[in-house]
């Protein structure tokens, strides 16, 4: 193929970011928020994959993948675990239910 | 030895302000004396730089890339600033000692006014814009603090942040004032800005200048920023003549005295700063005529009295505005600190409830109508010396008309003085009587003070010295003392201007015949001149502004991210832009 | 050379994710997004980085999302987006445009290899990024202290007049003790 990846890659990044963020604005269940969250994330490390891969410096990338992943997973950890906790209180996973709620 | 001297000017009151805050509100009297010994200790500290004073940079500290440098200049300009600031501040805590007594929160009171102290000496001896801006915010701040200090009373608290809000909207002149000259001078020092301002732009020197001319007075309360001083004196009275009549209302006059040569060339620069303080002084000083507080009266006098400031800055006469600026604070912190003596002694503010104290009083008596000859401008008090040296600046450099305004207004300024001191201490006893006449702190600082009214246009002569030789850019004369008396005393505007002063006190004697005008006059004068109004109609403006773009403001997670994606598109596009 | 019809498999899986009406197949649509990222990154040369993804994104996460639908319950809910659809479709794919005409036309240079070109992973990880590490260490810490904050037993709130009663007997005590540390001075005077 004349195409080179990185721009393929480059392609899916985007691709993925878009999809992240429109998932963030249409999502109403907190659950699949924080899936919309994973997918940002994802397209973050792929970039962060091709750039090292096109830099040369692939090992140095996989390190602060490392750093990114274990991040991401405590967001997600930390998310599921207030979804649960939201649902066992309030009754609603809505996002815009919660938004109402006072006190 | 110098520098380490200079930055202790700075440094001795705040590290008192941290030592006093640490010692808590549970022992008074550690309170009182740390305070005290701290305050005098930079009051000495200053004096002794006085001597040594230099328009070179004493102290330099590279800040790094975006604060620049931290130096310190103590010229004439800035150590007499300081030693106001210091000395009227020394004064002041002492007062403080029997008025604040047993007070609630001391160690706070204390250190807030301790802080100030250093802020404004550290305003004055900076060298560089941003850390003048820097104070003029800590000072500002501690204002705010101070006015609202009995954070229970909802008058107090709105009078502080009024002051607040006022003088911080006027800072933004002189930020942006310091980062034009970071723009174009690669620093922010003042020197750069004063040797080297026919480089700039006449714009951008036009919008600097009447940057500054709001930034100074909108602090230093003339027309039209001015409603915010007569709110502020919900204060402590200590607080209200160290920081409302000695230090923080003068930092403007202090700006424009220090920026003038830069500024001056601007067409049109100097008549707008001779209006301002032409307008100040002559509305302010009716505006005293008809207020019913004691403090209401001084402030608006505070206000009259600074346009005469600004009215010498626009003629020309840095000289002459910063005497006036020297004798003013003392006389006007003589009058706050004897009418807060007063105010303890009866427990009420209002004039109408006064009279007859003068056989109860005599010791505030003699120190009111010492702090008085002061203000009216009479021979032998320093008001007397400074006013007629602006007085004849003004006939000489500025247009008739404006001379004209302020001599009537020296008439003005007789007027209401001596309406003042008739209704506290002559006449019939028409309220409480009073418990005491002056507690021993407050006597022993009312002395000094009154000695320094008395006695400090004896100093004018060095004072010319120092000014002359420390500022390189004001290419200022020296006069000897006595050189300079003589001068005023045969000049013919001096008599014209006691001739005026005798008609104010005149007409308070047969006031009995304008009760018609005064009944004209009365209600604009108690409205302020429409300036309050105008002040709310600004505040429900921007109460409605914010309600409309509160709608922005859903608190759903989905819009939120739509405006961050958005916020992503336009910095995308911008990006793209200058790609 | 499989690039492609792994990025547009990928792209397809993450639609699929966000658009599927029922919680536990966007889970299992996300566990395919992560495992086809995990050849991805082996593909590129991150032989390391892709087995922890793979282990970790389509392993660990998805076991807690199906943990958590389970226990929070598949509930339909209205699925009518907030901000308007329209504007959400055309506000990602302007912005989708935007980054591609940012970022694409500059991709395809190569960038000047550094001089230190690849050295062993184990040294990049423990010794030029060693900080990393303790980042890690500290974010793994902080994380686990905030599930056993959330998962905690809350006691059941005072209710208002208890309330009230607690806040009032705070009020005497601090009163007393006051008026016991003031009086001495007075009484010292």
């Amino acid at each position: 193929m004349s195409i080179s990846p990185f721009i393929i890659a480059f392609v899916g990044v985007i691709g993925l970011l878009g999809i992240g963020f429109y998932g963030l604005m249409v999502c109403r269940n907190l659950i699949k928020i924080v899936i919309a969250l994973q997918i940002l994330v994802k397209a973050a490390l792929l970039g962060l994959m091709a750039a090292g891969n096109l830099n040369g410096q692939i090992n140095l990338s996989q390190s602060m993948a490392l750093t990114v992943i274990v991040a991401d997973t405590i967001v997600a950890v930390m998310g599921i675990a207030l979804g649960v906790q939201i649902r066992r209180r309030v009754g609603t996973l809505d996002v815009r239910e919660l938004s109402r709620l006072k006190g | 030895m110098i520098s380490i001297l200079t930055l202790l000017i700075i440094g001795i009151p705040w590290l008192g302000a941290v030592c006093l805050w640490l010692v808590g509100d549970r022992r008074p009297r550690l309170l009182h004396t740390l305070a005290t010994t701290f305050a005098l200790l930079a009051a000495i500290v200053t004096l002794a730089v006085i001597p040594f004073s230099t328009s070179q940079t004493v102290l330099h500290i590279a800040m790094g890339g975006i604060l620049g440098d931290f130096t310190l200049i103590p010229d004439g300009l800035a150590l007499f600033i300081a030693a106001i600031a210091t000395v009227v501040g020394s004064a002041a805590v002492v007062f403080a000692i029997d008025y604040m007594g047993h007070a609630q929160q001391l160690a706070r009171f204390y250190a807030l006014v301790l802080f100030f102290i250093g802020a404004m000496a550290g305003l004055a001896l900076s060298g560089s814009l941003l850390f003048t801006f820097f104070f003029w915010e800590i000072t500002a701040v501690c204002s705010y603090a101070l006015i609202s200090f009995h954070n229970d009373d909802p008058r107090a608290v709105a009078g502080g942040i009024k002051a607040l809000i006022m003088t911080q909207l006027g800072g933004v002149g002189l930020l942006g004032g310091a980062l034009l000259v970071y723009a174009y001078f690669g620093n922010y020092q003042i020197s750069s800005l004063l040797t080297n301002y026919q480089n700039l732009p006449p714009v951008v020197l036009g919008l600097m200048g009447f940057g500054f001319l709001v930034a100074a007075a909108a602090k230093s309360a003339q027309v039209p920023f001015h409603s915010w001083l007569p709110d502020a004196m919900e204060a402590p009275t200590p607080v209200t003549a160290l920081i409302h009549a000695a230090t923080m209302v003068n930092a403007g006059v202090y700006l424009l005295a220090r920026f003038y040569p830069a500024f001056v060339s601007i067409p049109g620069w100097s008549i707008a700063v001779m209006t301002v303080g032409v307008l100040s002084a002559l509305l302010a000083g009716l505006m005293a005529l008809a207020a019913n507080d004691i403090k209401r009266v001084l402030a608006y006098s505070t206000i009259s009295q600074l346009g005469y400031m600004f009215y010498a800055v626009g003629t020309g006469a840095i000289f002459a505005s910063q005497f006036h600026l020297f004798s003013h604070a003392i006389f006007k912190a003589l009058l706050f600190l004897s009418a807060g003596a007063v105010i303890t002694a009866l427990g009420t503010r209002d004039l109408q409830q006064m009279g007859g104290l003068g056989k109860r009083m005599p010791f505030l008596r003699v120190m009111f109508v010492i702090g008085a000859l002061g203000l009216m401008g009479l021979p032998i008090a320093n008001g007397f010396f400074s006013k007629e040296l602006i007085l004849e600046s003004g006939l000489e450099a500025g247009p008739l008309v404006f001379y004209l305004i302020m001599l009537f207004s020296a008439g003005v300024t007789a007027l209401y003085t001596v309406r003042l001191l008739y209704l506290i201490f002559w006449g019939e006893s028409r309220g409480p009587q009073p418990a005491h006449d002056g507690l021993p702190a407050m006597r022993v600082s009312l002395i000094v003070l009154a000695f320094g009214t008395l006695t400090t246009w004896l100093l004018a002569g060095g004072f010319s010295q120092l000014l002359a030789s420390t500022l390189p850019f004001h290419h200022l004369e020296a006069e000897p003392t006595l050189t300079m008396v003589r001068q005023i005393c045969l000049a013919p505007t001096t008599w014209i201007a006691l001739g005026m002063i005798a008609l104010g006190c005149a007409t308070w004697l047969v006031r009995t015949r304008f009760t018609s005008l005064v009944q004209a006059f009365k209600p604009m004068l108690e409205v302020g001149f429409g300036f309050d109004a105008l002040n709310r109609q600004i505040v429900q403006g921007v109460k409605r502004a914010a309600k409309f773009v509160q709608i922005a403001q859903t608190g759903q997670l989905n819009w939120n991210v739509v405006g961050i994606v958005s916020g992503l598109v336009v910095i995308l596009l911008v990006a793209l832009r200058g790609a | 050379m499989l690039f492609g019809p792994l990025i547009i498999v990928t792209i397809i899986f993450a639609l699929q994710a966000i658009l599927a009406k029922q919680l536990i197949t966007s889970a299992l649509w996300l566990a395919g997004v992560s495992a086809l990222c995990s050849v991805l990154f082996f593909l590129f040369g991150a032989q390391l980085v892709a087995v922890i993804e793979l282990s970790v994104g389509a392993g660990l996460v998805t076991v807690l999302f199906v943990f958590a639908i389970s226990v929070a319950g598949d509930d339909a809910m209205d699925a009518t987006p907030v901000p308007p659809r329209l504007l959400s479709v055309g506000l990602a794919a302007i912005f989708i445009l935007l980054l591609g005409w940012f970022i694409l036309p500059a991709s395809a240079d190569t960038l000047p290899v550094s001089a230190i070109a690849n050295p062993p992973l184990a040294q990049v990880l423990w010794q030029e990024r060693g900080l990393d590490l303790i980042v890690q260490v500290v974010l793994i810490f902080s994380g686990v202290l905030g599930l056993l904050g959330l998962l905690a037993e809350v006691r059941p709130p005072l209710d208002a007049s208890m309330a009230g009663e607690v806040g009032a007997r705070r009020q005497r005590d601090l009163h007393a003790m006051e008026s016991q540390i003031s009086n001495p001075q007075e009484a010292g005077k």
